[in-house]
């Protein structure tokens, strides 16, 4: 069941969502509330052409992190400028907004993309929308322009909106129950 | 609900963002968390999933670098916190 602005409203006011900083009133839609984008970047820096790369995520030294420090470069977006995202160009991004569900929520939420820039190929992630129960951080985006012009990222716009769905029940972990007790304390 | 010990190894790709390793049964896992989830070297995990021997299942706020969710973890691992009430 997805929520309303009036229950994503109470959810925020019953800390069952937390958005730090709070959405602005004309942030909500009938059942999605929008966040904005952070000035901070990652952008990948892949060298030249000729050299050949490859990424193995099944070599057993793989560290996804120490690569994604490797391949990018972080890039802080000039207010005056702003940031031109190129045609099939890929970078990392969050959030402004710091976003918490609590584990015990009954709640979680997915990620999507604003209609307003997918019209002019701009998605925000890639295949990972779910923001589950115990979730906290800024969220990151994986953003791709698939259209044929540069799309100007400006930091505060609008970048996507998250839609909250009511889970059936309590998942297992904000359960308090049968293993209550039974660890170090 | 219960905290899961963990040791801060590096600094995210954002400013909010820590790299932090897990002990776990077989090994140790990264996983990127938030900064401000990272309270007396402990993340939030919720309520223990299963117990074996001297392992508990627990579930993580974010998968780790491998992929994994919920992941065995050393019993001594888990500190139990007295939940907060909310309004």
């Amino acid at each position: 069941m997805i929520l309303t602005d009036r229950e994503i409203q109470i959810g925020l006011t019953r800390k069952q969502i937390v958005i730090d900083p709070a959405p602005r009133s004309d942030a909500y839609s009938s059942t999605s509330v929008d966040l904005t984008l952070d000035p901070v970047l990652t952008l990948f820096e892949i060298g030249e052409a000729a050299v050949l790369k490859v990424v193995d995520p099944t070599h057993e030294k793989y560290n996804i992190d120490a690569a994604l420090k490797e391949l990018t470069k972080s890039h802080t977006i000039d207010v005056k400028h702003g940031y031109d995202l190129e045609p099939r160009q890929l970078i990392l991004a969050w959030t402004k907004e710091y976003v918490h569900l609590p584990i015990d929520a009954r709640l979680a939420a997915r990620v999507e993309g604003k209609s307003s820039l997918a019209r002019m190929g701009v998605g925000v992630h890639i295949t990972a929308p779910t923001i589950h129960a115990g979730f906290d951080g800024q969220i990151r985006l994986e953003i791709v322009n698939h259209g044929h012009l540069p799309i100007k990222l400006r930091p505060g716009m609008k970048i996507c909106q998250l839609i909250f769905e009511q889970t059936l029940g309590t998942p297992q972990k904000g359960y308090s129950g049968q293993f209550s007790g039974q660890v170090a304390k | 609900m219960m905290r899961l010990k963990v040791e801060k190894i590096g600094e995210g790709l954002h400013p909010s963002e820590a790299i932090v390793s897990v002990k776990t049964s077989v090994g140790s896992e990264r996983i990127v968390v938030s900064s401000r989830s990272i309270e007396s070297g402990s993340i939030p995990v919720g309520w223990p999933l299963g117990t074996k021997d001297q392992t508990t299942l627990v579930e993580l706020p974010r998968e780790t670098e491998s992929g994994a969710w919920r992941i065995w973890v050393p019993s001594d691992q888990l500190i139990e916190i007295e939940e907060r009430m909310r309004a």
